[in-house]
């Protein structure tokens, strides 16, 4: 196992960029001998779970879980976390608005000058902003509802934190969806009956004794799988380990369909099938269009399992309104694939037993309901939904998803909400007729644009007149999209409140900063394997709370304190009670099936192991009996024509999947003869979305001259006059960003990639200023996908670069806030 | 033998020749006296803790397991014994209730019970009988001393409120909701994590014809009275009205909607509505025996038939509740504690009802919810959904 799980990481390694930037993780475990002083304790991560060695009261090296055989290299990030120089040290407050407090002057924010203020005296202006909020407007003014990828563990969950003491105090905003799925998590409950990207998925084992074809549509599987929800394990890598191997003895084809070249298209050596950015719709469109000439397709399947094909055929025909029928001809113009390639992929699909893996970056984009619908048509007129090795999923690059799951308990979490709901101290409910809940993605258009009313899944939202905002553990000034309009958003807020550990953006456009620790400085408790839910993971405080920094249970206590309600929002209880308890619950809820040791032996041992679960196809029990395992459509059945949706009578979402020009494409598309570069932003390979780009050694190990990096295609630099290490100035009209080029072969022509989650560095606070990182949201539009989900559409983005020969300007975004004295 | 008792009924039905009309009547009055005297005593004997533990099948299995509990030992110092709770106040009542016992009685004679393991396994039985008394009489023996009218509802904690003051408001029999708080519950009450039990302790006892309950969780239909061919199964807080009583099973009528799309085997609250009330086993849903058909029509959003139907089937008489607020109760803080984990959970209404089972069923992945609850907290959310929510959302 030792050699092939050696093997693997080199591989991994060989086939990334990365592999220029130092030693992998193993080598860095061989190179520490076991003997060292101090004490090794257990903890958890999104990265996986780890020991750790503590002497002198520091974290002195990381060494991957024993359990985990394939872990990722980004534990060599987790000290640099901890003692990164973007920590937050002590609770600040903007300078401006410390002495002006909601009449500052908001252009300032943004400006980073900050002042120390004592623990007390910054929940006290918390508190006293709740309150104003709550008197002076009502609770359609705050906003406190935006999450994000928490540090990990149940019981210090920061989301659970805040909304339990916020809601405690009064009512506020809320929102709907997130930004990973916000598209994929709306539509296909219509169509397949769930979300679909959140749902166990087919057993990787059944897949690679069943699948002759696997097409992994926009779908990276190594980058991803890096990261889980809850503490990872990685057993998936195991899989594609072998499916590496299968591929190898060409018992299984894999087809990667997508722009460039993944990393699991480099690790797996697969085949690769190019398609043209955002044009999935067109490509799929005309391999239904060859099924149904060449009658391919599955009709009993059909007439069995589905609704609504009949309604959708003449729109491939050319028989609606637009008169045009979806020929190879007509897509191949489009999506930049052969017309008769596009027949061969139709034909090969029903060829043989073909599972679809469809990754999650091809909905974050204007439209983005169309290529999830049109895959779920695609696979039913392929008619293998629920055997074993075919049909489609949405989720197997997402923690852990295809690993069977045990069926054990996890752990629950620290209450979100409010014990006794009656009791909160502000009990007006009246939100003012503006709508209390949101779709996640439209939170800027609430404050720009209070009082308009939106189109969302069904219903009329009226946004609501945010002047508040709080954010934990959230760095919205990563994920949301247009810097600079956000920007002038942030000129209308009253008050914005950040807890977190690090000095993000999203602190630095914030009034009140308070600091939370790590979570390796505090103790709780983790569920090992997200979807596989492998074991129950001890995550030791490894350290004290650096500098003045508290957990988010000591902060939002102290907030609750500050409304006479500290026991009821503790329940009593310390941090250690509230990790035993819900351990004791997790045992008790697994009682039946699995055996857990008292808290005191888990706690010393740092693992519960559930083994593993059975294998499972997904969809089977619909296939086999579609009356009594209904899908949760309103139909029951897979909806090809969707008469709920027809009847909402959308523009950009109507009664079938259908094609959509984007409002900017690369490749002949709208606005690329003036920015002909197709930027994708992409979940990052090393980091968790904007998570551990404060890590500095680690972040040496990709950046170039010190920015993140852009990825270019080789003809497209070298017609710019670029060559890899450049800096480069990348642009549109909505705003400009400093990178560092990495030119590489698996890019084509008009195709760039700067990972999300690097952290913006504006020169200055005013807008359209140069960002001096290269966070690709400063250059992204604010546009919803469509008035069915209202989500992101960060992948609907054309830039222009050139090479950068100004002065250059130092890095923002690193060294925490400018102290006013 | 024959020919004594014909002399003695000779004797006693001739009148009196030597005994004067007064000395018959005033004897008899004393004679009755100190007769009645005796029978009470006696009876008052019968009537104490120290008779009732006498036998060992009461002193080692339910008197033990008593002492576990608030009614044995509490801060006030007030307990309750046996006949507080198991013996009516009321004569008539009190005697009705020993001719009952009388077959415990025998059951220590005969031995019936005279091993833990048989007590244990009779246990479901005799528990029975306890509640359904405690149903027919509306708990009086609790409410003797507690009193609806006495309680503080403000000194409890929320869902204790919320259960009492509905609870109150109705004169709920206490047994409802209170079963096993003074000896164990039988075995098959207390399997799987808890949740099970919670549900059934949520049911009621003794069902009266013509009367409509809702199931606290998923239930077995059958054919017929025997229950021995399986004829489906009826969802968690489904509807049923009792046509028929009969021993241990009851025959009830499910009025549903079905989809003529396949074999209609699924059974929906209403039209277009996909709650779920159970399904039928392809032989049933395919005869016209145990149904009666009613309108047909098409729901517009999908384009499918659908037909009213009458269905009339058998089940065990047990798990069923009056009334579905308390299963709403539990099913609401189920999805406010587990569906808030991972993220703040959607209002009820802020999905429509047939988008719900779609949307709960991508979040299942992380709740530990058994079968049963996901079924009720699933038809609860249904049912507090955009469609039957008056305020916009």
């Amino acid at each position: 196992m030792s050699i092939s799980r050696r093997s693997f990481l080199k591989g991994l390694l060989a086939s990334s960029g990365a592999a220029l930037v130092g030693p992998g993780l193993l080598q860095v475990a061989h190179a520490a001998t076991a003997e060292e002083a101090g004490k090794w304790k257990v903890s958890g991560s999104h990265w996986g779970a780890f020991r750790a060695r503590v002497y002198a009261g520091k974290v002195q090296e990381i060494k991957p879980f024993n359990v985990d055989k394939y872990p990722t290299d980004m534990l060599n990030g987790i000290k640099g976390i901890i003692y990164s120089p973007s920590r937050i040290r002590y609770p600040m407050v903007r300078y401006e608005w410390y002495l002006n407090r909601d009449k500052s002057d908001t252009t300032k924010r943004g400006d980073n000058r900050f002042i120390r203020v004592t623990w007390d005296e910054a929940i006290t202006l918390f508190h006293d902003e709740l309150e104003r909020m709550q008197t002076q407007y009502g609770p359609w003014a705050l906003h406190a509802g935006s999450t994000g990828w928490r540090q990990t563990g149940q019981f210090h969950a920061c989301g659970n934190h805040m909304a339990r003491a916020i809601a405690m105090h009064g009512y506020s905003v809320n929102k709907v969806g997130d930004y990973s799925t916000g598209a994929g998590q709306t539509i296909m409950p219509y169509v397949l009956g769930t979300t679909e990207v959140y749902a166990q998925g087919s057993s990787w084992p059944v897949i690679l004794k069943e699948s002759k074809t696997i097409i992994l549509w926009a779908d990276d599987l190594v980058k991803n799988l890096q990261v889980g929800w809850n503490c990872e394990t990685h057993e998936s890598f195991e899989y594609l380990e072998q499916l590496k191997d299968k591929i190898a003895k060409k018992e299984i084809r894999v087809i990667s369909i997508d722009p460039v070249v993944t990393k699991t298209q480099d690790y797996l050596d697969c085949e690769h099938q190019y398609i043209n950015p955002q044009t999935d719709v067109p490509f799929m469109l005309a391999m239904a269009h060859t099924l149904y000439k060449e009658e391919l397709y599955d009709k009993k399947f059909i007439d069995t399992y589905a609704l609504g094909f009949e309604e959708f055929v003449p729109y491939l025909l050319g028989e609606t309104k637009d008169k045009v029928e979806k020929t190879p001809e007509w897509a191949s113009a489009i999506c930049g694939i052969k017309a008769d390639d596009i027949r061969e992929f139709a034909r090969l699909l029903v060829k043989q037993r073909t599972q679809i893996m469809v990754g999650w970056s091809i909905q974050r984009q204007q439209h983005g309901e169309q290529p999830y619908w049109m895959a779920a048509v695609l696979a039913t007129m392929m008619g293998q939904i629920g055997l074993p090795g075919g049909g489609i999923s949405y989720s197997h690059h997402y923690s852990s998803v295809g690993v069977s799951s045990t069926g054990a308990a996890g752990p629950g979490g620290f209450p979100r909400n409010p014990d006794k709901p009656d009791n909160r101290i502000h009990k007006n409910q009246d939100f003012n007729g503006y709508s209390s809940t949101i779709p996640v993605a439209r939170w800027v258009d609430c404050i720009l644009e209070p009082g308009k009313k939106i189109q969302a899944n069904g219903a009329t939202i009226t946004l609501p007149d945010v002047k508040m905002m709080v954010f934990s553990g959230c760095n919205p000034w990563h994920h949301h999209q247009d810097r600079n309009n956000m920007k002038k958003a942030f000129h209308k807020l009253e008050t914005v409140v950040s807890i977190d550990f690090t000095w993000t953006a999203t602190c630095r456009f914030s009034d009140i900063v308070l600091p939370a620790c790590t979570q390796w400085e505090r103790n709780d408790l983790d569920l090992y394997g997200s979807y596989s839910a492998r074991g129950v993971i001890a995550m030791h405080k490894l350290v004290d709370p650096l500098f003045q920094s508290k957990t988010d249970f000591e902060i939002f206590a102290l907030l609750a304190g500050k409304f006479g309600q500290q026991q009821d929002y503790t329940r009593g209880k310390t941090e250690m009670q509230w990790v035993e308890e819900l351990y004791n619950d997790c045992a008790t809820a697994n009682k039946a099936g699995f055996e857990m040791p008292d808290f005191n032996t888990f706690w010393k041992e740092g693992f519960v192991d559930f083994g593993k679960g059975e294998d499972w196809v997904r969809q089977a029990d619909f296939r086999e009996d579609p009356e009594i395992n209904a899908l949760g459509t309103p139909s029951g059945f897979i909806e090809i024509f969707s008469r709920k949706i027809d009847r909402y009578g959308y523009k950009e979402c109507q009664g079938h999947p259908m094609w959509f020009e984007k409002s900017e494409r690369s490749h002949g598309g709208p606005g690329s003869d003036k920015h002909p570069i197709w930027l994708q932003s992409c979940h990052p390979n090393k980091r968790l979305h904007s998570q551990m780009c404060d890590s500095q050694q680690f972040r040496e190990t990709y950046t170039v001259k010190g920015r993140e990096p852009i990825y270019l295609n080789a003809q497209d630099a070298q017609h710019r006059g670029i060559k890899s290490g450049d800096l480069v100035r990348v642009f549109n009209l909505r705003g400009q960003l400093l990178a560092g080029a990495v030119i590489s072969k698996n890019y084509p022509t008009g195709v760039a990639r700067i990972e999300e989650g690097a952290w913006y560095a504006p020169i200055d606070e005013s807008i359209g200023s140069l960002d001096t990182y290269g966070d690709p949201n400063t250059l992204t539009q604010d546009i919803p996908t469509s008035e069915l989900a209202q989500a992101t559409s960060a992948n609907t983005c054309q830039v222009e670069y050139e090479k950068f020969t100004g002065k250059v300007p130092a890095v923002t975004a690193f060294n925490g806030p400018n102290e006013v004295a | 033998m024959m020919q004594t008792i014909k002399r003695f009924w000779k004797i006693i039905s001739k009148p009196s020749n030597h005994l004067s009309f007064g000395f018959l009547t005033i004897g008899g009055f004393i004679a009755g006296i100190i007769f009645w005297g005796g029978f009470n005593t006696a009876l008052e004997v019968t009537n104490t803790e120290e008779f009732c533990i006498s036998c060992h099948e009461m002193s080692d299995n339910v008197y033990v397991e008593l002492q576990d509990t608030v009614h044995w030992q509490n801060r006030s110092g007030v307990r309750a014994t046996c006949p507080d709770c198991h013996v009516p106040h009321k004569w008539t009542d009190k005697i009705a209730r020993k001719m009952q016992a009388s077959k415990e009685v025998w059951g220590t004679i005969f031995g019936t019970i005279n091993t833990r393991e048989k007590f244990l396994e009779k246990r479901g039985e005799l528990a029975q009988h306890e509640w359904d008394r405690f149903t027919a009489n509306n708990s009086l023996e609790c409410k003797n001393c507690h009193n609806y009218n006495s309680m503080d509802f403000d000194i409890m904690s929320e869902r204790a409120q919320v259960q009492m003051k509905m609870a109150a408001e109705r004169d709920q029999s206490c047994i409802d909701c209170h079963k096993g708080i003074a000896h164990h519950l039988p075995e098959h009450m207390n399997s799987g994590d808890g949740t099970l039990a919670k549900l059934e302790e949520m049911a009621t006892s003794g069902y009266k014809t013509g009367n409509s309950y809702y199931s606290v969780r998923q239930l077995p239909l059958f054919t017929d009275k025997t229950l021995g061919t399986e004829a489906g199964q009826l969802n968690a807080a489904t509807k049923v009205t009792i046509l028929a009583v009969e021993g241990d099973a009851i025959q009830v009528e499910i009025d549903a909607w079905r989809k003529t799309k396949g074999f209609g085997r699924v059974m929906f609250e209403d039209f277009a509505m996909n709650i779920n009330d159970g399904f039928l086993t392809k032989e049933v849903a395919q005869s016209d025996q145990y149904m009666q058909k009613g309108e047909s029509k098409v729901d517009d959003l999908t384009g499918l038939p659908w037909q009213k139907v009458e269905v009339k089937l058998w089940m065990r008489n047990s798990s069923l509740t009056e009334s579905r607020d308390t299963l709403w109760t539990f099913a609401k803080s189920t999805y406010d504690v587990s569906c808030s984990v991972c993220h703040t959970q959607p209002a009820e209404n802020h999905f429509d009802t047939n988008t719900w089972p779609g949307m709960f069923n991508g979040m299942l992945s992380f709740v530990n919810l058994d079968g049963d609850t996901q079924a009720l907290v699933l038809k609860y959310l249904q049912k507090h959904s955009s469609d039957f929510s008056e305020e916009s959302h």
